[in-house]
C-alpha cells in the first residue's frame, strides 16, 4: 500500500463520493420537505445530461446548453410532482404505494430516453480541457475532479444555508414535521413542495453535468447514482446535509478502496452491504440525530 | 373513526369467500390450456401459472401484512438456484432440491427478516432492496460456483412416478401446485393466524394489545411467502431448464409488485385477474417488440392514480352495485 495509491484512492474516492453527496443532498431536499423518497431523482440527473448531448448537437452554444438543459429536466421533475406526487399525496397513499409509482416514473423516463435518444452512449464535454494533470511521478487527476469537488462544494453551503437559515428553506422543514401547524402559519404546503422538488431536480441535473463528462450520457447512467445517492443519505442520516456529505464521501472512498485492496468485484456488493448493517446498527445513519425519524 | 371502517371493510371483502362460481371459473379455466394443442401458448400457460404463484405470495406479505419489502425475487431466485445447482453439480434429485432449497430459503428469510421487520415504511423498502441487490450481485460474482452472468444451463427434466414433466404436463403440475398454495393461503387467511396478519397490518398497536406477537407474526409472513416464491422460482428453473441472475434482479420485484398493486393489493381475485391480464395481454395483442416493462409502468401510475384499489376495487364496484339493482328490482 503505498502512498501514491492511497492518494489515488482517495482522489477517485472523493470524486465518485462527490456524486453520490450532491445525489444525495438532492434526495435530502425532498425527503425533508415531503418525507418522500423519491426513487425517480437519478432519471432528471440523466435527462440533464442527455438534453445537454442534443442542444450540443444542434449547435447551441455550452453554457446557454447547460442552462437549458437544466431548466428541462427540473421542468420534468415539477412536472411529476404535479401531476403524479401530489394528487397521490393528497389521498394519503402510503409510503410504500407512493415509493412503487416513483419506480414507476423511473422506467417510464428511462424507457422513453432509451426509445427517443438511442441505446447507444453519447459524449458530453466537461467546462474545462480534457487532458489528466500527472502530479509527481504517477498521480492522475481530470481537470472534471476539480469540478466535481467544487461544485459539491458549493451545493453543499448553499443547501446548509437555504435549509438552515433562510425563511423559505425553514418552512420546508417545518412542513415536514408539522403540516397542519405549517398551514396554520401561512405556509402554502402545494408551494412548499414544488419548492422542494424544484430544489431536488435542480441539483439533480446540475450533477448530471458532472458525471456525463466523467463517464458518458446515456439513457441508463441514472441507474448507478441514483441507487447510490439514497443509499449515501441514509448511510449519512436523513436528518441533515452533512450527512448527505458524509454519507456520499464514505461510500465514495470505501467504494474505491474495496476495489483497489479487496477485489473490484466486491466493490459494487459493499455499499449495498453497508447500508443493511447501518440500518441495523444505526437507523438513524452516521450524524444522524432522531430529527428524520418518522 | 371512518379509516378504521373502511380498512375494516377492505379486509373482510380482502379475505378470499368460497364463492363456489368463482371456483368453478377458476378451475375451468386452469383446465382450459388442456386444450392447447401449441407448445408456444402452453409455455405462456405455464408461466403465467408461476407468475401467478408469486403474486399470490406477494399478496401475503405486501397486501396482508402491509410491509413494502422489495427483494421478492432474490427468494424466488434462491429457490431456483439451490436445486438447480445441486442437481448440475452434484446429481441431487430436483425433489430433494426443493426440499434444500426450502429449508435455505426459510434459513435466510428468518436471518434477514427478524431485524428487517422491525424497520419502519421506507426503512424496511431500502433494506430489502439493498438485499435484493446484495443477492443479485453475490451470484454473479461468484462464477465459480452459480455460474455468474451467463447462469446454469442442461437442468435435469422433472421426472414424477417415472413420468417426465414437460410440455402439458408440466403445466398441469403447475396447475396443480397453484391450487394447493391457493387453497393452503385461503385456509390460513381464514385462521387465527391470518386474521393476526390483516389485524396487525390494520393496527399493530390494537393487535399486540390483543395479545398477538406483531413481530412474530410479521417474520411468519415474511417467511411463508419467501418460501411460496422460492416454489414458484423452482417451477420456473425445471421449465426453463436454465438459471441465469435476472431472476434474482430486483426489477422483477418492481414488476411482480406493479402486477399485484394493478390487481389490487389485498384482493386475490383482483391480483389473478391483474397478473393474467398483464403477463398474457401483450402475446394477444401480438407484439413481440413490445416494452412490456414500459406498458406496466404506465399502467402502474394509472391506476394509482385513478383506481387505487385496481382491478379488484373496481371488481367489487361492479358486484356491490349490481347487487343493489337486484334488491331495487325486488322491492319495486
Amino acid at each position: 500500500m503505498t502512498a501514491v495509491s492511497l492518494a489515488q484512492v482517495l482522489i477517485a474516492g472523493l470524486q465518485a463520493g462527490g456524486i453520490y453527496a450532491l445525489m444525495a443532498l438532492s434526495y435530502y431536499v425532498i425527503l425533508s420537505a415531503t418525507g418522500i423518497l423519491n426513487f425517480a431523482q437519478g432519471e432528471w440527473m440523466m435527462l440533464a445530461a442527455v438534453f445537454g448531448v442534443v442542444l450540443i448537437d444542434l449547435g447551441v452554444p455550452y453554457p446557454l446548453a447547460v442552462l437549458l438543459s437544466i431548466v428541462a429536466a427540473t421542468a420534468v421533475a415539477l412536472t411529476a410532482e404535479r401531476l403524479v406526487i401530489r394528487p397521490m399525496q393528497a389521498r394519503h397513499a402510503s409510503h410504500g404505494m407512493l415509493l412503487l409509482v416513483l419506480f414507476a416514473v423511473l422506467i417510464v423516463v428511462r424507457h422513453t430516453t432509451a426509445h427517443s435518444f438511442g441505446p447507444q452512449d453519447h459524449a458530453l464535454p466537461g467546462p474545462l480541457p480534457e487532458g489528466a494533470l500527472i502530479l509527481g511521478n504517477s498521480l492522475f487527476i481530470l481537470p472534471q475532479t476539480f469540478v466535481v469537488y467544487a461544485a459539491l462544494a458549493v451545493v453543499f453551503l448553499l443547501t446548509w444555508w437555504f435549509m438552515r437559515h433562510t425563511w423559505a428553506g425553514r418552512s420546508l422543514r417545518v412542513a415536514a414535521i408539522d403540516p397542519i401547524g405549517a398551514q396554520l402559519i401561512g405556509i402554502d404546503l402545494g408551494r412548499v413542495r414544488l419548492l422542494a422538488f424544484g430544489i431536488g431536480g435542480l441539483i439533480a441535473a446540475l450533477t448530471g453535468w458532472l458525471y456525463g463528462p466523467l463517464f458518458a450520457a446515456s439513457f441508463s447512467m441514472g441507474n448507478a447514482p441514483g441507487i447510490k445517492g439514497f443509499i449515501a443519505l441514509i448511510i449519512g442520516g436523513i436528518g441533515s446535509p452533512l450527512g448527505a456529505l458524509v454519507g456520499g464521501l464514505g461510500l465514495g472512498i470505501l467504494e474505491l478502496a474495496t476495489a483497489r485492496y479487496a477485489s473490484s468485484l466486491w466493490s459494487e456488493a459493499v455499499s449495498f452491504l453497508l447500508l443493511i448493517v447501518v440500518l441495523l446498527v444505526r437507523p438513524n445513519g452516521l450524524v444522524g440525530t432522531a430529527e428524520g425519524r418518522s | 373513526m371512518s379509516g378504521g371502517a373502511v380498512l375494516q371493510a377492505r379486509s373482510s371483502a380482502s379475505l378470499p369467500g368460497r364463492n363456489p362460481l368463482l371456483i368453478v371459473i377458476a378451475v375451468l379455466g386452469l383446465l382450459l390450456p388442456g386444450l392447447l394443442d401449441n407448445p408456444y401458448y402452453i409455455n405462456l400457460a405455464t408461466n403465467a401459472t408461476i407468475t401467478l404463484i408469486v403474486a399470490l405470495s406477494l399478496n401475503l406479505v405486501v397486501g396482508y401484512s402491509g410491509q413494502f419489502a422489495l427483494c421478492h425475487a432474490a427468494f424466488y431466485g434462491i429457490g431456483a438456484y439451490v436445486p438447480a445447482l445441486l442437481a448440475t453439480r452434484w446429481n441431487v434429485s430436483p425433489w430433494l432440491g426443493l426440499v434444500v432449497g426450502l429449508a435455505f430459503t426459510t434459513a435466510i428469510t428468518t436471518i434477514v427478516s427478524i431485524p428487517v421487520v422491525r424497520l419502519r415504511g421506507y426503512f424496511l423498502s431500502v433494506a430489502t432492496l439493498a438485499f435484493g441487490y446484495f443477492v443479485e450481485i453475490f451470484v454473479r460474482q461468484t462464477t465459480e460456483i452459480t455460474g455468474g452472468a451467463y447462469g446454469v444451463n442442461n437442468l435435469p427434466i422433472l421426472v414424477l412416478f417415472g413420468q417426465p414433466l414437460r410440455g402439458l404436463a408440466y403445466y398441469f403440475f403447475a396447475a396443480f401446485t397453484l391450487c394447493l398454495i391457493a387453497v393452503l393461503l385461503t385456509n390460513m387467511m381464514r385462521s387465527g393466524v391470518g386474521r393476526a396478519i390483516v389485524a396487525m397490518r390494520d393496527s399493530p398497536g390494537a393487535a399486540a394489545a390483543s395479545g398477538i406477537h406483531v413481530t412474530q407474526m410479521r417474520v411468519l409472513a415474511f417467511v411463508i411467502a419467501a418460501d411460496i416464491a422460492a416454489v414458484a422460482g423452482w417451477l420456473q428453473a425445471f421449465l426453463d431448464l436454465s438459471i441465469n441472475p435476472q431472476m434474482l434482479s430486483p426489477e422483477l420485484t418492481f414488476v411482480w409488485l406493479f402486477m399485484v398493486l394493478i390487481g389490487g393489493l389485498g384482493h386475490p381475485v383482483g391480483v389473478v385477474l391483474g397478473t393474467l391480464l398483464l403477463t398474457l395481454g401483450p402475446n394477444f395483442i401480438g407484439a413481440a417488440s413490445f416494452d412490456r416493462a414500459l406498458v406496466v409502468a404506465v399502467l402502474m401510475i394509472i391506476v394509482a392514480l385513478f383506481a387505487p384499489q385496481g382491478i379488484g376495487g373496481l371488481f367489487d364496484y361492479i358486484l356491490v352495485r349490481g347487487r343493489e339493482r337486484l334488491h331495487l328490482g325486488g322491492t319495486a
